[in-house]
């Protein structure tokens, strides 16, 4: 690795059963610890919070989405602002994905080729060429301390092997361009994209391919796309089986409690989802359980918070009552749940982090999702995915 | 609560203090100020986190029944009033039947009714119902229930049965108060309707005077009903008014006007002896993408207007502060151009920055105003924010801007709803569960 690298990372400790890891990825912006869930600040903003009310959440890391920068504010201004931390007021870490997702629901208006993806843009109609240099070009802008290369994303749960092989072997040369396109190689940090979508072959393929690159860390994507959690979860463990236990691993689009929990105890170290401030604004909190629609009668006369045992600002100053008469109507609704949401996946963070560290990750695996299924009926995925692992999550 | 009387000139303009506040003996709420507008308990936008960035001090918030309304059982049920329900103890609370500026449908009365357009549609209360939800809310301060939104140029029949049914309202306001044991440390204010007939006007304040005893204010209603053209039409007539008005009432009371007024008509109401505003032009401000920027410092001349659109693309690449040399949050941390970018992609974000900038910018406009009154200066000061609102009428009227958002009617739910809901980022996102 070059001395003046932009990303190292050390492998703090290691769970002794599964193949769960903490560590520090030292960022340009930031040092993370590691697992990490990056809430998604789509368009330079985290759904109404303050940059300072995610700094007192502990969010050490937010993701930009690069298609919709690169339409608004454009380059021109993130330019001239100095970047997208500058222009947002965020100081820590940020993460910037391709563009390349944006396809998947688009693909009606897109048409790839070799060179790249031509699409019509659904703000103004006019004709986009997104070129893995292109990409690039955007997310140097952008100026985030990780980037990622464009892919050729099929929908999950795409069926054609040709279409599939093709997109894969297509990923491997574009991360190419995108390595080669990099201006900031000092500052800002590739990561390729594992594809393959649910084939072992080409994911084993694609991961090697990318194992081959002068990289500091890697994404596994392509999935979280409407496939079976049976189907789900071996790709990652795949995955996460080929790719350096040196670098930090990234699992695109997982952000449920229960996936995480699950993706950590099989290696992965980073995830990013809209869910949580998504399901905030539809009135959602989450908890242990799973989550409290507040809009339902039942809350409103509830004088608990969210979650009794939760140290954020909202279950400190509110109650289910009062929330219960303002989600979906007030945008302070949105903001509180937002926070609590935030807080919520920054909470199972740090836990899974200290467990792993003292050694303990593998009862509270068990203890969470005996919580998570109070009925004991566990689905197969979970059961057979820990056992991967050497956790044992059947009842005696 | 005790309203005391620090400073009065000859002019009319005065400076007071209200304290007394059982829950907070400490706290003094200088006047002339404006409140900070809820909707639903909170301040417009703002977590009580956020509010606790802008003041460090607790706030007077002017809370609407109509758009909170649906909270009540939660508010039964934890029985410690609406500030602490809505998760802001220490604050002050002044509880009105709606928010004045917001646009409702016209008629629906009935005898001894008015309507109460909440979220979940019109509701008819009587004044015993009205009393009854005070005592839920139990506010440090709460206008009488009157039937007070008509228009300048309303129909005389119309103005009658409002000044009949407000009496009416108003003397079971005042028995229920006098007997509630619940309402002890809440200050009662009485609402004087028909304003456009001065006849019927001081009708309604003699009437309300008649308790004298048990009053601790009197605020002005039956200006508007709330639309654009009502605004329009009392903005001419208001001096006026509040000048006839502000020499009537007794000095001792807190004078009260709702409505979202520019600056210029406040500094107008100040200047007649008004004491208290409720918020709403702050608020308004903030829901259109506009920004408050007015010097404050007499002497010296601005090179900005005192109202920017930040939704303009002339703001596209305007890294400054809002306003230079202010000290707020979103002035300290935040420039227009990402302002004017969270207005484009209609992010929730831009309301709560041009919230902080706009309610604490209102804030300064007051405490100056207080500053200058105090030092017998009002009338050099009225006249510099009069002066930078008349250049910002002209600009407008110059640049052919008619439709200005700012002048348009309040339509808080509807509009924040659509920035609930109609979020740019989720264009290309539809099918997709779990996305990145």
């Amino acid at each position: 690795m070059a001395s003046k690298s932009a990303l190292s990372f050390h492998v703090k400790a290691e769970c002794k059963v599964s193949k769960a890891r903490v560590g520090l990825m030292k960022l340009p912006h930031y040092e993370v610890k590691t697992p990490v869930f990056m809430p998604v600040g789509t368009q330079g903003t985290m759904k109404g919070l303050l940059p300072d009310q995610l700094e007192s959440l502990d969010c050490e890391i937010i993701l930009g989405n690069t298609y919709h920068l690169g339409n608004r504010p454009g380059t021109d201004v993130l330019t001239k602002a100095g970047g997208l931390h500058k222009f947002m007021g965020w100081n820590r870490a940020l993460l910037t994905d391709s563009g390349g997702f944006q396809m998947v629901s688009l693909l009606k208006l897109a048409e790839i080729t070799e060179e790249g993806v031509k699409f019509r843009s659904p703000y103004d109609n006019s004709e986009i060429m997104l070129t893995p240099e292109k990409s690039i070009e955007i997310q140097n802008c952008i100026g985030a301390d990780i980037i990622m290369q464009l892919d050729d994303v099929v929908q999950t749960t795409f069926q054609d092997y040709d279409r599939i092989k093709e997109a894969t072997e297509r990923t491997s040369r574009w991360l190419d361009r995108c390595l080669k396109a990099h201006k900031r190689p000092t500052e800002q940090n590739i990561f390729p994209i594992v594809q393959g979508l649910l084939n072992k072959e080409l994911r084993t393929q694609s991961a090697k391919d990318h194992m081959s690159k002068d990289v500091n860390g890697f994404a596994i994507g392509g999935l979280s796309g409407g496939e079976s959690k049976d189907d789900f979860w071996p790709m990652v463990s795949l995955s996460t089986g080929i790719l350096d236990k040196n670098k930090p691993r990234y699992l695109m689009g997982v952000g449920v409690a229960i996936d995480l929990v699950i993706c950590v105890a099989l290696g992965v170290d980073m995830f990013d989802c809209v869910f949580p401030t998504r399901t905030a604004r539809f009135g959602c909190a989450l908890v242990s359980k799973g989550q409290l629609n507040l809009k339902q009668k039942q809350y409103e006369a509830d004088l608990n918070p969210i979650d009794k045992d939760c140290e954020c600002s909202t279950c400190k100053n509110y109650t289910r009552a009062y929330l219960h008469g303002i989600v979906t109507v007030e945008t302070v609704a949105c903001h509180l749940l937002s926070v609590h949401n935030i807080a919520y996946q920054m909470g199972l963070m740090k836990s899974m982090r200290s467990h792993i560290e003292n050694g303990t990750f593998p009862e509270f695996v068990k203890n969470f999702v005996s919580e998570y299924y109070p009925d004991g009926n566990y689905p197969s995925w979970v059961v057979n995915s820990l056992s991967k692992v050497g956790i044992n999550v059947v009842k005696n | 609560m005790r309203f005391t009387i620090k400073h009065a000139n000859l002019g009319g303009e005065r400076v007071g203090t209200l304290t007394g506040f059982m829950k907070s003996p400490n706290t003094v709420i200088e006047t002339p100020t404006a409140a900070l507008l809820t909707q639903g308990g909170s301040v417009t936008h703002l977590t009580s986190e956020v509010l606790s960035k802008v003041f460090t001090t607790p706030q007077l918030l002017w809370v609407p029944l109509s758009n909170s309304v649906q909270v009540e059982p939660g508010l039964k049920a934890q029985g410690q009033g609406m500030a602490k329900f809505s998760g802001l103890p220490e604050h002050i609370i002044c509880v009105s039947q709606h928010n004045m500026s917001e646009v409702t449908p016209p008629g629906h009365f009935e005898l001894e009714k008015v309507p109460l357009w909440t979220k979940n549609g019109k509701k008819m209360i009587t004044a015993e119902r009205y009393m009854d939800l005070m005592e839920l809310y139990k506010p440090e301060i709460f206008l009488a229930i009157a039937d007070g939104r008509t228009a300048l140029n309303e129909g005389y029949k119309r103005v009658l049965k409002s000044l009949d049914r407000s009496c009416n309202m108003f003397d079971t306001c005042v028995r229920r108060y006098k007997a509630s044991k619940l309402l002890q440390n809440s200050a009662l204010v009485g609402v004087v309707v028909a304003s456009g007939l001065s006849k019927k006007r001081d009708e309604s304040l003699n009437h309300i005077l008649k308790s004298k005893d048990s009053l601790s204010g009197v605020a002005l209603a039956g200006l508007t009903d709330g639309t654009e053209e009502a605004n329009k039409l009392a903005s001419k007539q208001l001096e006026n008014i509040l000048q006839t008005m502000g020499e009537a009432i007794p000095n001792d009371l807190l004078r009260i006007v709702e409505g979202c007024w520019n600056p210029a008509l406040i500094m107008v109401a100040i200047e007649h002896g008004w004491d208290l505003f409720d918020g709403a032009y702050a608020t308004k401000l903030s829901n259109a993408g506009h920004a408050l920027t007015l010097n404050l410092y007499t002497g010296s001349e601005s090179r900005d207007l005192c109202i920017l659109d930040l939704n303009d693309e002339r703001y596209k690449e305007d890294f400054t502060p809002v306003l230079s040399g202010c000290e707020c949050l979103t002035c300290k941390k935040h420039t227009r151009a990402y302002i004017r970018h969270l207005l484009n992609t209609r992010e929730m974000l831009s309301s709560v920055l041009l919230s902080i900038h706009n309610l604490h910018h209102f804030d300064q406009l007051f405490r100056h105003a207080r500053q200058h009154i105090a030092g017998n200066t009002f009338q050099v000061y009225k006249k510099h924010i009069i002066k930078q609102y008349e250049a910002f009428k002209q600009y407008e009227a110059a640049n052919g801007i008619i439709n200005n958002d700012s002048d348009k009617p309040f339509n808080g739910i509807t509009q924040i709803k659509k920035k609930i809901k109609v979020s740019d980022d989720e264009i290309p996102t539809i099918n997709v569960v779990n996305g990145s």
